[in-house]
């Protein structure tokens, strides 16, 4: 099958799995798989970032690349690193010329058959979210073309993943945009109370507000829902300047 | 093939380094379905609370109508959890939106469908799209627009995930609008006139409604101090 079409099948088969509510390690095992065939390198790896930071190994094509990659983790050195904290994409990487560069990964690399390798960031507004490895061991370089259909891949996956993390805390995070919109409407009309009772501008009403819940360690929104429900005298309010006459 | 719908429209979402704000997200779908303009309404408990973006100025007005009158489409398809769809509004949306069609129609909308947004079971508002001519959608978009709204749903619950605890996303505060400005009138209202923010909110309704003019755009003039409500006689009653 031609990569062009291989590419798009793979994307779709991405996409079916989201559909079908998979697993994401499944989606990633897909894609790891795929990159090997559609970008014709040796072996593909996906690296996903814990919720602490850390980097973990998440798809591999196969056990010797699973091994290889595992093993830049354990010694905290390698593309899919660099590429992780550089927020940029690691070409070309020669192994052989690369003992001063990765002077523990690269000789293990080698020893495994590979010779070139790269690492493509998962991008999500200007976070990196975790990286695909793509290791060669001693076809053609990657073609820009290549490099191009590779990090299409890495951003489907990315939004793929978003889409299906948020999905999955979807009743979570709707409580919250819930509970933070409901603040905000009470703090807002706590502004306009303030602001009618003192003469105040929005933003100094907002100000006197916050100096009160500072100053009695009381939370702002508690602060606004006494403002709202007339439990808390407007007076108690000192403006920041002297109210203009209205 | 599901898979490729979804894909065609994954692949219109940017990562990198600006990603995906309120205001592309609405292009986005008034690209993907080729309408005229695309709006997203948030709405919670039967009521609207704000609008996610508007691609342009007539998709804003029809969500501007929305929340002010309370009808249209995306406040049906909401309360519905069904696709609303209106491809002749001139000549059949009278009998529908009574209020909300000879404004929509003045402003230059000729078809409007509403979709509501979902995550699994649960409805967080409605996706608005217009279009400057009559017609309806075909099956296609129809169905694109299906996935569109569960994508758009999810990338806007995806915009509130690295919020703070108890405060909005900082995409959603910085590119949508909830309408606070009513909320600070119906504050400095509430103290005018001696009563509850709730009386204070629908006395702005009722000025709005009885002035014609958008429930927002009031509320600006209250927090400028161009209007004071207490100078206005009740409706029905003479100065």
């Amino acid at each position: 099958m031609p990569k062009e079409a291989l590419l798009v099948r793979t994307l779709v088969e991405l996409a079916d799995s989201l559909v079908d509510d998979f697993d994401v390690v499944e989606l990633l095992s897909l894609l790891a798989d795929r990159c090997v065939d559609v970008l014709g390198v040796a072996a593909a790896g996906v690296m996903l970032a814990a919720p602490e930071g850390d980097l973990r190994v998440v798809a591999s094509s196969s056990e010797a690349m699973r091994v290889v990659e595992l093993f830049e983790l354990q010694s905290d050195e390698g593309p899919c690193l660099d590429c992780y904290r550089g927020r940029e994409a690691v070409l070309n990487g020669d192994l052989a010329a690369a003992d001063r560069r990765w002077p523990r990964f690269a000789p293990v690399a080698l020893d495994a058959g590979f010779r070139t390798v790269y690492a493509l960031p998962m991008r999500l507004r200007g976070a990196v979210i975790g990286a695909i490895n793509l290791f060669g061991a001693g076809e053609d370089p990657l073609t820009a073309k290549d490099v191009t259909a590779g990090q299409a891949l890495a951003d489907v996956a990315t939004i793929a993943i978003l889409q299906q993390r948020v999905a999955s805390e979807s009743r979570v995070l709707i409580d919250q945009l819930n509970t933070a919109l409901t603040s905000r409407v009470v703090i807002e009309q706590a502004k306009g109370v303030l602001a009618e009772r003192g003469g105040l501008s929005m933003e100094s009403a907002f100000e006197a507000m916050r100096h009160y819940a500072r100053d009695g360690n009381l939370r702002l929104a508690d602060v606004a829902r006494g403002v709202v429900d007339r439990t808390l005298a407007a007076e108690a309010f000192s403006a920041p300047r002297p109210p203009r006459p209205s | 093939m599901a898979g490729a719908r979804l894909l065609r429209i994954l692949a219109r979402l940017e990562t990198g380094a600006a990603g995906l704000g309120p205001a592309r997200l609405c292009e986005v779908c008034a690209e993907v379905m080729a309408m005229t303009g695309a709006g997203i309404m948030l709405m919670s408990g039967e009521v609207a609370r704000g609008s996610i973006c508007s691609s342009n100025k007539v998709s804003a007005l029809i969500e501007d109508l929305q929340y002010t009158l309370g009808e249209g489409p995306c406040v049906d398809a909401y309360r519905q959890d069904e696709p609303v769809l209106e491809p002749d509004l001139a000549d059949r949306g009278g009998r529908r939106w009574a209020a909300f069609t000879p404004r929509a129609v003045e402003a230059g909308a000729q078809a409007v469908f509403g979709f509501p947004l979902r995550v699994g079971a649960a409805r967080i508002g409605a996706l608005n799209l217009y279009r400057d001519h009559p017609g309806s959608l075909d099956n296609d978009q129809h169905a694109d627009a299906l996935v569109l709204a569960g994508v758009a749903a999810r990338a806007v619950l995806g915009m509130q995930a690295d919020a703070p605890p108890g405060m909005l996303g900082a995409e959603l505060e910085a590119g949508s609008d909830f309408r606070f400005v009513v909320q600070q009138a119906s504050g400095m209202v509430s103290a005018q006139l001696d009563v509850s923010v709730g009386e204070a909110l629908i006395r702005l309704r009722a000025y709005a409604f009885a002035h014609d003019r958008p429930l927002a755009a009031v509320a600006h003039d209250v927090v400028a101090r161009r209007l004071r409500l207490s100078d206005d006689p009740a409706p029905g009653q003479e100065r």
